[in-house]
Order: structure tokens, then C-alpha cells, then sequence
């Protein structure tokens, strides 16, 4: 009997992987656990092991090809199963399932969407614990593996059932170092200088790498744009600025930003909220936590002032230099930068005009701020010279709708443009 | 075709081959000209095991009256030699069946005679042409002429040895390696007045030199004289000898015939999977010159009946346990101290006696020592040496330990039960991780 094995979903949200590595060529006896092939997915690079024993009789997907959850990876003939006893391929018909019904095989883990059956119901996660369980390693392995700050779980084994030996560790390690010491140039662009220098990402690169690939790919990302016109917040400013200087406080425009963007979420609580897609909630919360963007050496930060609602304008002006202070210090600590609930990204005070800014996912929304300039504005018919800011609105379109993003927008424009009514309203 | 698979040779090596390869549904044959079970069986391993058995027993009985066992009168007692031969033939003969039985039920067919290797898969057995996929040639190895000349009939090897019904008094043992050391000491523990000369420097150079070392004090205290090597065979009376045991280095048996596969010396050249320069067909056991015991040739053939079934994993080779059944036992697994300096690795050693084990006392057989050499890092288990009377069953623990990549740490984590003689290894883990109770 040929039995055909489909690319099995091995981790959640997974749709496709790239193939790294053949194992098996066609007339390869294979073992159940047997690794067959090394594929990369968006997650993990993972050996996907066979789950019968056999010959390989077909093998699909060259070396960098991608291969879609449910697709055909080997076809296996298995000795001793006649054609008409064999049973149904069991993994393929969960996966068909899942596919068929809901289009992704994302969704089959939702109980709602699985066979009744016990059979297809065992055969499925069989697939999963491949990945999750614990690898199998030898003790030396994994003393070593935490010696030298290796995640086991990368590690292909090449010991019996898969099991990582020492050798596995020694070589990827090897393979580690190479890549971080020889770049992947031809020797002649070597030759004629440094061209390129390759840097090991640092983890905070990654977390950033990370976290905006993942708002990008778990959100509908939409942006509006408005220019209020800020000369009263001019006056304001200058007007005290005398008076908190005082006190040590340097008075920006950024206070007053921050209290009308608080303000604004009051009135539009979607703002201040987030989805929880798996299990069907919108989650709003009834506290104004304000993250603001900061950019150090090491780059972005995001640490957070809570409770800003309830902060006055010079309050808000010395927890912003406290923030900075510690940004520059490189104290922030992950409490400073957790439970925000909406940011603000100020690329007016490094000299930016517009920008398309990216949700800090969870949350809904993030607003962008340009530098203040001078800009012909028509007032009763005349033309005069304005002072503008321009605004960035990005917002999580799942969640919020364009009237919705529109008007929250014109509010915190309005609070910006006439800062008295941040106090009178 | 006729047959998947021909084995030629049914020792340890070809009966295992062919056993795995019936089971596997290879149609295969193996083609014998003495018996079943090759030289392991019927005058290898199992008849030297019996026959020493016997020699402890005898030796042991000297201690009778010590146990409180009376009436025994030591004077009285003596050994024979043929009634040893009987017992052990009897052994033989069961295991032999025993291996007939299997090849039978894994559907192998054993053709007795003599084969000889042509080309294109085909062997020759009696004018008999017979074609198969593959080929493995399991034939063994027969001891290399001994350097002097000696009367034929004066000359005793393995092979007639243990049929022998008596065996002269003054004996010249020639060799080294553990066959050589066993035989000295089997004909020493009845009373013989043996000589054994060497052609190496070490009595088995494999060994740990710490090894070597108690080897050579032992037989001093059994009143075995050893002739070193170096000395040449010049220094030695051929004529004072009433036997000479001949357990030189072996040679291969290469089966005849046109088709040749390369050879080293007697030796065929082989792959990491056992196949020789002909494609298809394989040469494991004692053929490829690899190793002298039964158990490496078994693995072997296993890797070579893989390998044709498409299996391409390779055998390990570093972690073959090598045993020696003298009084006591010697066993010794994984590197040693000298290989590790020669490399350059560092270790450490920690050993703990006999002498301290509950069991070992009370059994009255106190003498022995377990080391275990380790890395120091990681604790990894590198090598594993044991002396103790039954040093060969206690050596498949280390070869688990190793085969798992434990570290020193796991030894000293396993429950060991009390009492027994395999606590020394909880006694020489605890200490390697720094927390002995004993010592």
C-alpha cells in the first residue's frame, strides 16, 4: 500500500514551510520517527519525522522550495498493507478536513472543526507532539547545549530515534560560529574589501524584528493624517515655559499631546482597547497607560506613563524627562515598559514630517508626530501664516473603523489646536 | 538471481547477518564447511569460557574448608581434563542447535561446503552455481605459523585445544591479546607450569596501561613466567616444552575464487559499512581485520545486513567492550588514559576497590578495582575499566552509560541495589561529583 503523507501543521498559525534538507531519497527506508526532511517555517526550523514505517516512494519539494500545510511531501510504500485492507490515511483526512472546512489549518485546532471520530482525532496531534515534546537529547548533550546557550530543540539529532547527541551540538555550534565569523561572500568581494560587515543581531534587535513583523502580520493596518493648526499651543508653551524652567522642567509640546490624546481615548474607549481574536473578545480597559516612543543606542523603547488621564500638564512634563533620563541610563526595566494601552511616537522632536507608524500590538492604535512649521493657512477667507503639526493616526482596522479613527483623530487635533480646552473640557 | 543475500562463514558474525537478514525477508543462504556457529561456538569463546569455568571451580575449591565446606581433601583433588571437554561440548551442542533453530525459522538456508567467490554475485559451493544480490563474506581468521619450528604434533591451537582429553604439564604459551592471556592462566589455574611468550611489548596493547600492568603482576602471583617480546624467540628452548600454544595474531580466511575484493595484509579493506572493493558484496568478522571478538563481528554484521536494507546509519566503533575472562576479569570500555593524553583531552580517574564492596567480601572474591575515567566539564563518561571476577557482565552498565552520553552525574544518580558489586559504580560516581559515602 502507498501511503501518502501531507505537510502536517506543526505549530500554531503555521501555513507553509521552505524545505532545508532532504534525509530520504527515493528508496530510503524509513522508520516511524524517522526524520524525513528539514523545513523552516515562520516560527521554527524543525525536522518533520515519518509517521510510518516504509520505502520512500515519491519525495515532492526541491531544497528551498515552500510546501503548504497539506500538501504532499513523501508518498511511503509500506510493505505487508494490501491496497483494498489498508486503512484511509488517517493524517490526511484531518488534514482535509481542516483545509476543506475552514480554508486554513489554523482553525482545525479549534475543537469546534475537528472529526468526531477518536481516530482522526489521536492521529492529528501525533503531529503536533512531534514538535513539542521534549527532545530527545543525551545528558552530555544537554550540558552542553546549556553551556553554550544552545536551544536543544534547533538541534537535529543524529543518534537513535532522533536523539541529539553530543556531536549534534559540537556541529551546530560549529555551524554558528562559521556563519557568525565568515560572511556568505565570494572570496574576490572579500578581496576587495569590507564590503559588508556581518553583525550578530542583538536581542533586543530581534524582540523589535519580532514584535513588528507580528503587529504588521496580526493586524489591518490603516492611517489617517491631520494638520491642526497650533499656534495657540505655541503661546501656551511660551508662555509658561519661563515658569517651569523654575522647576527644572523643560515645557515641550509633548505634555500637551499626550493629555489630549488621553483625553480623546476616554471619549473613544475602542482606541483604548484590544481584540482577542481566538477567543472572540474586544478587552477594554478602563485605565489611560500611554507608551511613548524613545529611541536610544540600542534602539526602540517603548516605556510608559501610567495612569496619564489623571496627570497634569506638569506632570506629564516630568515623567517624559524621567522616561528620557532613564532611556539614556539604560534603566528601564520591563515595568517601566509593560501594560500600555496606546502610544505615542514623536518624530517632529528628531526634525520628521509624516510617518506611517506601526501598532505596538497589541493595542489599537498609535499616533505619530511631526515637527511643528510654518505653513500658508486660510483664516475667514485670508490667507495667513499658521503654525501646523502634522499627525499620524494608525489604527488596527479589525477593531476600529474609519468614522471611529476619523473622529478620535479630530479630537486629539482639537485638544492640540485649543490646548484650554484640555482643562475646560 | 537465486538468493537476496549469501553469507559465507557461520559464525558469530554470519549466523547474525543471516538471522536479521531472514527476518528482514531477504532470501538468503549461508554456506558452512565445518559447523554451525563458526569458531566462537566450537572452539572459540564458549568451549574457553567452559573450560575456565572449570579451572575457577578447581581453584576455588582450595578455599572449601575456609566457606566451612568439610571433608574436602585438597591433596586428593585433581582435574580432568577430559570430563572438562565433555561438559563444554555439551554446552556447545545445545547452542549450536540453538543458532540451527533460528537460522531455520527465519527461513535461512544453510548449505554445507565450500564456497568460492566469483564474479558478478556468484559463489561456487561444490560445483554449484549459486547467484545472489549480495554477498557477505563472514569466514573468521586462523592463527599466523609460529615463528620457530616445532614438531606438528607438539603444536596446540584453539581449534583442537578443547578437544583434547589430556593436556601435557610444561606448556609454552605464544601470543598476546586476550586469547593469549586466558589460555596462560586457564592451564596455570590447573596446575600447569606455563610460559608465555610475547610478541608485544603489553600483554594486550588495547588495554589501559593500568590494565597491562595487573595483568603482568597477576601472572606473576600465579607463577606464570612471561618472556617479553623484545627478547626475541631465540631466547626461548623450544625442546624444554612438552605443548606449544600457538594464539598468535590471526590471520584472515579468504574465500578462493577469480573475483578478489582488496586486501591489507590478509585482511579485506571495507568501508564504514563492512563493503569491500567490489560493490555488493561485504566482508565482516575477524575477515576485515577489524576486531578480534565475537561481539564486534555480530555488530558488524548487523551493519552490513542494514546497509543493503537501505539503512545507512554506521556502526559505533568506539564503544566496542573489550573483555578478558582471566581470574579475575577484565574489562575495559571506551578510551584510555593514555589515548586521552596522547590527544591531548583532559580527565580525570576515579576509582573505588573491591576490596570495600559488601558482596565482593562475603563472595570471597575481594580483589578487583572499578575506574572511571571522565571529562571534566561536563562530567561525560569516557572510559570505563573494571577488574573483578565478574568484570565481564559489569562492563554492559558503562557501555549503557556511554552509549547514552551519561555523565558521571547519572552514575551517581542510579539507584544501585545493596548488596551488590555493581555499587562500586554509585561509589566512583559519587565520587567523580564530589559527594563519596564510602570512601
Amino acid at each position: 500500500m502507498r501511503y501518502i503523507f501531507k505537510f502536517p501543521d506543526i505549530g500554531e498559525g503555521l501555513t507553509e514551510g521552505i524545505v532545508i534538507e532532504w534525509y530520504v531519497d527515493k528508496g530510503t527506508a524509513v522508520k516511524v520517527g524517522q526524520p524525513l526532511v528539514k523545513m523552516e517555517t515562520d516560527k521554527v526550523v524543525t525536522d518533520i519525522p515519518s509517521p510510518r514505517e516504509g520505502v520512500i516512494a515519491a519525495r515532492y519539494g526541491k531544497v528551498g522550495e515552500t510546501v503548504h500545510v497539506g500538501e504532499t511531501l513523501v508518498e511511503i510504500e509500506i510493505a505487508g498493507e494490501a491496497g483494498a485492507e489498508a486503512k484511509a490515511p488517517e493524517t490526511e483526512m484531518v488534514e482535509e478536513t481542516g483545509a476543506g472546512v475552514v480554508g486554513t489549518i489554523e482553525v482545525a485546532s479549534n475543537n469546534a472543526y475537528l472529526p468526531a471520530s477518536d481516530e482522526g482525532r489521536e492521529v492529528k496531534p501525533a503531529a503536533e507532539k512531534g514538535s513539542a515534546r521534549k527532545v530527545l537529547a543525551t545528558p552530555v548533550a544537554r550540558a552542553m547545549a546549556r553551556d553554550m546557550n544552545i536551544d536543544i530543540n534547533l538541534v537535529k539529532g543524529t543518534g537513535p530515534a532522533g536523539r541529539v547527541m553530543k556531536s549534534d551540538i559540537q556541529s551546530f555550534h560549529a555551524t554558528a560560529a562559521s556563519a557568525k565569523d565568515s560572511p556568505a561572500l565570494s572570496v574576490t568581494a572579500q578581496a576587495a574589501g569590507e564590503l559588508v560587515e556581518i553583525k550578530p543581531m542583538s536581542q533586543m534587535r530581534k524582540s523589535i524584528a519580532k514584535n513588528m513583523l507580528r503587529s504588521k502580520q496580526s493586524t489591518a493596518h490603516m492611517t489617517l493624517f491631520e494638520e491642526p493648526e497650533v499656534s495657540a499651543l505655541i503661546a501656551a508653551r511660551a508662555k509658561y515655559r519661563e515658569e517651569y524652567k523654575k522647576e527644572d522642567i523643560n515645557l515641550t509640546y509633548l505634555p500637551f499631546v499626550i493629555k489630549a490624546v488621553a483625553a480623546a481615548l476616554k471619549r473613544h474607549r475602542d482606541l483604548n482597547a484590544e481584540m482577542d481574536f481566538e477567543k472572540g473578545n474586544i478587552i477594554y480597559k478602563n485605565y489611560y497607560n500611554i507608551g511613548i516612543a524613545v529611541s536610544t543606542p540600542d534602539g526602540l523603547v517603548v516605556p510608559v506613563i501610567r495612569n496619564a488621564d489623571q496627570l497634569s500638564i506638569r506632570e506629564l512634563s516630568r515623567a517624559v524627562a524621567e522616561i528620557a533620563v532613564k532611556a539614556r541610563d539604560r534603566k528601564l526595566t520591563l515595568d517601566d515598559m509593560k501594560d500600555g494601552t496606546f502610544t505615542i511616537t514623536n518624530y517632529g522632536a528628531l526634525g520628521g514630517w509624516y510617518g506611517v507608524p506601526v501598532i505596538n500590538y497589541p493595542q489599537a492604535g498609535i499616533i505619530g508626530i511631526g515637527r511643528i512649521s510654518q505653513k500658508p493657512v486660510v483664516v475667514n477667507g485670508e490667507i495667513k501664516v499658521g503654525n501646523v503639526m502634522p499627525l499620524s493616526l494608525s489604527v488596527d482596522h479589525r477593531l476600529i473603523d474609519g468614522a471611529e479613527a476619523t473622529e478620535f483623530l479630530l479630537d486629539v487635533a482639537a485638544g492640540i489646536a485649543d490646548p484650554l480646552s484640555l482643562i475646560m473640557r | 538471481m537465486d538468493y537476496d543475500l549469501i553469507i559465507i562463514g557461520a559464525g558469530p558474525a554470519g549466523y547474525v547477518a543471516a538471522i536479521r537478514a531472514g527476518q528482514a525477508g531477504l532470501k538468503t543462504a549461508i554456506i558452512e564447511k565445518k559447523n554451525v556457529g563458526g569458531m566462537c561456538l566450537n572452539w572459540g569463546c564458549i568451549p574457553s569460557k567452559a573450560m575456565l569455568e572449570s579451572a575457577k571451580y578447581f581453584s576455588r575449591l582450595s578455599m572449601a574448608s575456609d566457606f566451612g565446606v568439610e571433608g574436602l581433601d585438597p591433596k586428593k583433588l585433581s582435574f580432568s581434563w577430559e570430563k572438562g571437554v565433555k561438559r563444554s561440548e555439551r554446552i556447545v551442542r545445545r547452542l549450536t542447535k540453538g543458532v540451527e533453530f533460528l537460522l531455520k525459522k527465519n527461513n535461512v538456508e544453510i548449505i554445507a561446503g565450500t564456497a568460492s567467490l566469483e564474479g558478478e554475485g556468484t559463489v561456487v559451493v561444490d560445483n554449484r552455481n549459486l547467484s545472489a544480490k549480495n554477498i557477505i563474506i563472514a569466514t573468521g581468521s586462523y592463527p599466523r605459523p609460529l615463528p620457530f619450528k616445532v614438531h606438528e604434533k607438539k603444536i596446540l591451537n584453539l581449534e583442537n585445544l578443547f578437544s583434547m582429553k589430556e593436556i601435557p604439564q610444561k606448556l609454552l604459551v605464544v601470543g598476546e591479546g586476550p586469547v593469549a592471556a586466558e589460555v596462560s592462566q586457564l592451564l596455570a589455574l590447573i596446575g600447569r607450569d606455563v610460559t608465555l611468550v610475547k610478541t608485544a611489548d603489553k600483554v594486550f596493547p588495547a588495554l589501559d596501561d593500568y590494565l597491562n600492568t595487573y595483568i603482568t603482576r597477576r601472572f606473576e602471583t600465579m607463577k606464570i613466567k612471561v618472556i617479553e617480546g623484545s627478547q626475541g624467540f631465540d631466547s626461548v628452548n623450544v625442546g624444554d616444552y612438552e605443548g606449544i600454544v600457538n594464539c598468535m595474531l590471526r590471520k584472515g580466511i579468504r574465500p578462493t575464487g577469480s573475483l578478489k575484493p582488496d586486501t591489507d595484509d590478509s585482511f579485506y579493506v571495507t568501508d564504514e559499512h563492512f563493503m569491500t572493493s567490489v560493490k555488493g558484496v561485504y566482508a565482516v568478522g575477524d575477515v576485515n581485520g577489524r576486531s578480534i571478538y565475537a561481539h564486534a563481528a555480530s555488530a558488524q554484521a548487523l551493519a552490513a545486513v542494514n546497509h543493503i536494507l537501505g539503512i545507512t546509519e554506521t556502526m559505533e566503533t568506539e564503544r566496542v567492550p573489550l573483555t578478558i575472562y582471566t581470574d579475575p576479569e577484565i574489562a575495559q570500555i571506551g578510551r584510555t588514559e593514555q589515548q586521552l593524553t596522547a590527544d591531548g583531552v583532559e580527565y580525570k580517574v576515579n576509582e573505588f576497590p573491591l576490596s570495600a564492596n559488601g558482596k565482593a567480601l562475603t563472595e570471597g572474591n575481594p580483589e578487583g578495582i572499578l575506574r572511571i575515567i571522565s571529562e571534566p566539564k561536563y562530567g561525560e563518561v569516557l572510559g570505563v575499566q573494571i577488574i573483578s571476577h565478574n568484570a565481564t557482565d559489569m562492563i554492559s552498565e558503562a557501555a549503557a552509560y556511554m552509549a547514552v552520553e551519561s555523565t558521571v552525574f547519572d552514575v551517581a544518580r542510579t539507584m544501585h541495589a545493596h548488596p551488590t558489586i555493581s555499587e562500586v559504580f554509585l561509589e566512583a560516581g559519587s565520587d567523580a561529583v564530589g559527594t563519596p559515602v564510602h570512601k
